[in-house]
C-alpha cells in the first residue's frame, strides 16, 4: 500500500536520508575508511528502490554538547548506540532520546542499539529494560554485535525501511505532484531519474 | 595682344578643368546619395526583417512555454530571455555546432564543462548578460553596506561638521584597535579611503577640501571589478569601531554626545545590516536559480542530474569569483562579535598543544623532536589557511574537506608513532577524535575571517551537497569553530579537560 502514493510515477526515485550515530557507533559499526572523517555514505537497494544513506557521526563529548544540534538538523534517522556491558552509555542513549524527540519531534526514525552482544555474559543492561524503554518513546531496538558483524546489516535495513515509509506518508500528505517543491530542506530528498522533458515552469523556483 | 589671349585661354583652360572636377564631384555626389538610400531602404529591409525575426522566435518561445497557462512577471521575463537566446543563435553558428558536438559524444563528460566555459566566455551571449547583469545588481546592493563600514559610524558620516572633522584629523577618530596583527600598513592605506568617501557623500558641503584627497582613492562607483577587489582588501583590515574607550578619549565634544547613542545604533545598525544580508543571500540565490534556467534552456542536453551540477558549478564560479571578497566583508561585518571571540581564544591558546583542546594523547606525538621543527597536523593548518584564498563556494568547500582528509593522515600517522608493535590496526577516527582536532587546526589558522567564510558557505552550499560529505565536513568546521570561540570564555566548561 505504500508504494503507490508517492504521485503517480513512483518508479526510478532514489532516496536520500540523513542518519546521524551517537553513541559509540561510528567505531564499532563503520569499518574504516581512509582518509574520510567519521563520515560514511552506504547505497541499498530495497524492494526495488534505491536509498543513498549519508551516515554522519557526531561528538559525544560534553565540550561539544552545545553543537549537537547543527548535526541533528534535517536528519531523518537516528543510530544511538550503547554497550550493553555498559550502563554508564545507556543513560546516555536516554538523554539523547530526550534530545533528539525535542529538536526533531516524532519524525525521525530512531534506532537504539545494544552492541557488543559477544559479551552477553558480562551484560549489565537487561534487553527487557532496554526493549520496554525502546518502545515506551517510539524508537526501535537492535542487538549487534560489530565484532562478530552480526545484526548490523539488518540494522540498516529495518532503518531504511522505516524511513521510506515515513517519506512515502509525509509525500502523500502533501499530495500529488508536490515532489518538486520539497516544501523545507528537512526530511527527504526524493530524485527523479529521469531527467525532466520539459524544464518549464517550476525549474527556477526550486530554490 | 596675342600674348594677352594665350593668357586668357590659359586661364579658361583652369576653370574648364575646375569644372570638370567640380562636375566630377557632383555626380559623385550624387551616385553616393543614391547608395545612400539604397542602403537607407536595405536598412530598412533589414530592420522589418530582423521585427519579424524577433516575433517569430518570440512566438517560438511563447509556444516552448505554452505549456504554463497564466504568466507571472517572471515567466514574462524568462520568455523574453529566450528570446533573446534564439536571436543570438541566429547570429552565431558555435551553439549548433556544440549542440552537434553534444549529439554524437553524448558520454564525453569534459564536453559539459567545456561548453560552459565557452558560453560563459561569449560575453554577448544572452546568458552571459544576464550574469553581468545580476552581478551589477548585487555589488550595487552590498557597495554601500561595506563602504559604511569604514570606521566612521554613518549616523556621524551623514553630519557635515563632523566629516569635515574626519577629513581634517582621520587619525585622532580612527586609532587601529588592536585587532589584526598583521596590518600595520594596510590600515593607513584604509584611512587614506576613507575620507574620499565621506567626500563623495558630502560633495557639496566640503568642496575646499577637494584638493587634499589623495588622488589615487576616489573611488569610482563604475569602476571595474579588479578596482572594487583592490579596495575592499585594503578595507578588509579596516579596524572595527566598536571600541568605544578608544574613540571618544580624543575625539571633538560635537561627536561625544553621539557616541551616548552608540550603543544602541550599533545595534539597530547590526539589525539593518542582518536584514539586507538576508536579502542579498536571497537575491544571490534567485540570481543563479535564473541564470542556471537559461543556460538549461539554451543548451536543453545540460538538463540532467550530472549535467546540471556541472553546469551549476560553472556559474557559480564565475558568478561568486568577482563578488566574494565584497560578499564576504558583509558576512565579516555581521559576525565581528564571533570574530572578535574567535580571536580572544586563539590568542589564549597561542601556545596550546592538542592535548589542551581535548586531542587524545595518541593523536598526536609528544616530544617535541618528533616532528622536526613543525608542529602537529601543520599540513592541515596549511591546507585550512588556503581556504580564504579561494572566491568561490564549491572550491571553499572542497577544501574543508581536503582539510579533514589531511587530518585523517596525520592522526594515523601518530597512532602509528605510538603503537610499536607495528601491527597497523586502522581504525578511523570518529567524530569525537576529529572535533578536538579541528579545533585545534583551526587555532592554529589564526585567522578570525574563517568565522565568516564559513557562515557564508553555510548559506551558498547546495541542497544536494548538504547532507553529503561536504555537508559533513563544513558543519564539522562549523561545531570546531563554535567551541573556539567558546575557549577564552568557557572557565565553566574546560578547566578539567585542560588537566589531561
Amino acid at each position: 500500500m505504500a508504494a503507490g502514493g508517492a504521485g503517480g510515477n513512483s518508479g526510478g526515485k532514489t532516496y536520500s536520508f540523513k542518519v546521524v550515530l551517537l553513541g559509540e557507533g561510528y567505531k564499532l559499526i563503520i569499518p574504516p575508511l581512509p582518509l574520510q572523517a567519521s563520515f560514511l555514505t552506504k547505497k541499498l537497494n530495497i524492494t526495488g528502490k534505491r536509498v543513498n544513506l549519508a551516515i554522519w557521526d557526531t561528538a559525544g563529548q560534553e565540550r561539544f554538547h552545545a553543537l549537537g544540534p547543527i548535526y541533528y538538523r534535517d536528519s531523518n534517522g537516528a543510530i544511538l548506540v550503547y554497550d550493553i556491558t555498559d550502563e554508564d552509555s545507556f543513560q546516555k542513549v536516554k538523554n539523547w532520546v530526550k534530545e533528539l524527540r525535542k529538536m526533531l519531534g516524532n519524525e525521525i526514525c530512531l534506532c537504539i542499539v545494544g552492541n557488543k552482544i559477544d559479551l552477553d555474559k558480562d551484560r549489565h543492561v537487561s534487553v527487557e529494560e532496554a526493549e520496554s524503554y525502546a518502545e515506551s518513546v517510539g524508537a526501535k531496538h537492535y542487538h549487534t554485535s560489530a565484532k562478530l558483524n552480526k545484526g548490523i546489516e539488518e540494522l540498516f535495513l529495518d532503518l531504511c525501511k522505516r524511513m521510506m515509509e515515513t517519506a512515502q506518508a509525509e509525500e502523500r500528505l502533501k499530495g500529488n505532484g508536490a515532489s518538486q517543491s520539497a516544501s523545507s530542506r528537512r526530511g527527504v530528498q526524493i530524485v527523479d531519474d529521469e531527467p525532466q522533458a520539459t524544464p518549464a515552469g517550476g525549474c527556477c523556483s526550486s530554490g | 595682344m596675342i600674348r594677352k589671349m594665350f593668357r586668357c585661354q590659359v586661364e579658361l583652360r583652369a576653370y574648364w578643368r575646375k569644372l570638370k572636377a567640380f562636375v566630377k564631384t557632383l555626380s559623385l555626389q550624387r551616385q553616393m546619395m543614391e547608395n545612400l538610400i539604397i542602403a537607407k531602404a536595405r536598412q530598412d529591409a533589414l530592420q522589418r526583417k530582423m521585427e519579424e525575426r524577433r516575433l517569430r522566435l518570440q512566438e517560438e518561445a511563447n509556444r516552448r512555454f505554452a505549456a504554463s497557462g497564466a504568466m507571472t512577471a517572471e515567466e514574462q521575463e524568462q520568455r523574453t530571455l529566450y528570446t533573446s537566446v534564439l536571436e543570438y543563435e541566429q547570429d552565431h553558428d558555435w551553439p549548433k555546432l556544440w549542440k552537434a558536438n553534444m549529439k554524437e559524444n553524448p558520454n564525453d563528460v569534459t564536453l559539459v564543462s567545456r561548453l560552459v566555459s565557452y558560453l560563459l566566455s561569449q560575453s554577448d551571449h544572452p546568458v552571459v548578460k544576464l550574469l553581468r547583469k545580476h552581478q551589477y545588481r548585487v555589488y550595487n546592493r552590498l557597495y554601500p553596506m561595506i563602504s559604511k563600514s569604514l570606521p566612521q559610524s554613518p549616523n556621524l558620516l551623514l553630519r557635515p561638521s563632523c566629516s569635515t572633522h574626519t577629513l581634517l584629523h582621520p587619525e585622532t577618530q580612527r586609532k587601529p584597535t588592536s585587532t589584526v596583527s598583521s596590518s600595520s600598513q594596510s590600515v593607513s592605506t584604509s584611512l587614506s579611503l576613507s575620507p574620499s568617501l565621506s567626500h563623495d557623500l558630502h560633495a557639496n558641503c566640503d568642496n575646499e577640501e577637494g584638493e587634499e584627497l589623495p588622488a589615487q582613492a576616489t573611488v569610482d562607483r563604475e569602476n571595474s571589478f579588479e578596482d572594487l577587489e583592490q579596495f575592499l582588501t585594503q578595507m578588509d583590515w579596516a579596524p572595527p569601531h566598536s571600541s568605544r574607550g578608544d574613540v571618544g578619549s580624543d575625539s571633538d565634544p560635537t561627536c561625544d554626545s553621539s557616541m551616548l547613542n552608540e550603543g544602541h545604533t550599533q545595534e539597530l545598525e547590526m539589525r539593518a545590516l542582518k536584514e539586507h544580508l538576508k536579502a542579498i543571500v536571497k537575491d544571490i540565490h534567485i540570481a543563479i536559480d535564473q541564470l542556471l534556467s537559461l543556460c538549461l534552456l539554451s543548451f536543453e542536453f545540460l538538463n540532467t542530474a550530472s549535467s546540471k551540477d556541472l553546469c551549476l558549478a560553472s556559474i557559480e564560479e564565475a558568478f561568486f569569483t568577482p563578488l566574494w571578497s565584497a560578499l564576504v566583508a558583509l558576512f565579516r561585518k555581521v559576525n565581528r562579535e564571533r570574530e572578535q571571540a574567535f580571536e580572544t581564544s586563539m590568542k589564549l591558546y597561542r601556545d596550546a598543544s592538542p592535548g589542551d583542546v581535548g586531542v587524545p594523547l595518541k593523536l598526536f606525538p609528544q616530544e617535541p623532536g618528533t616532528l622536526q621543527g613543525s608542529y602537529p597536523y601543520e599540513s592541515a593548518v596549511q591546507e585550512l589557511k588556503l581556504l580564504v584564498k579561494d572566491c568561490c563556494p564549491q572550491k571553499k568547500l572542497e577544501c574543508i574537506v581536503r582539510t579533514l582528509r589531511v587530518i585523517c593522515a596525520c592522526a594515523e600517522d601518530y597512532r602509528c608513532l605510538h603503537e610499536v608493535d607495528s601491527t597497523p590496526k586502522t581504525a578511523a577516527i570518529g567524530a569525537d577524535d576529529l572535533l578536538p582536532i579541528l579545533s585545534f587546526v583551526a587555532l592554529q589558522c589564526q585567522c578570525p575571517q574563517l568565522v565568516s567564510e564559513c557562515a557564508a558557505l553555510e548559506e551558498f552550499i547546495h541542497e544536494g551537497y548538504l547532507i553529503g560529505e561536504e555537508g559533513y565536513c563544513l558543519t564539522s568546521m562549523q561545531s570546531a569553530l563554535a567551541y573556539v570561540e567558546s575557549l577564552h570564555t568557557g572557565g565553566a566548561h574546560f578547566p578539567a579537560d585542560k588537566l589531561i
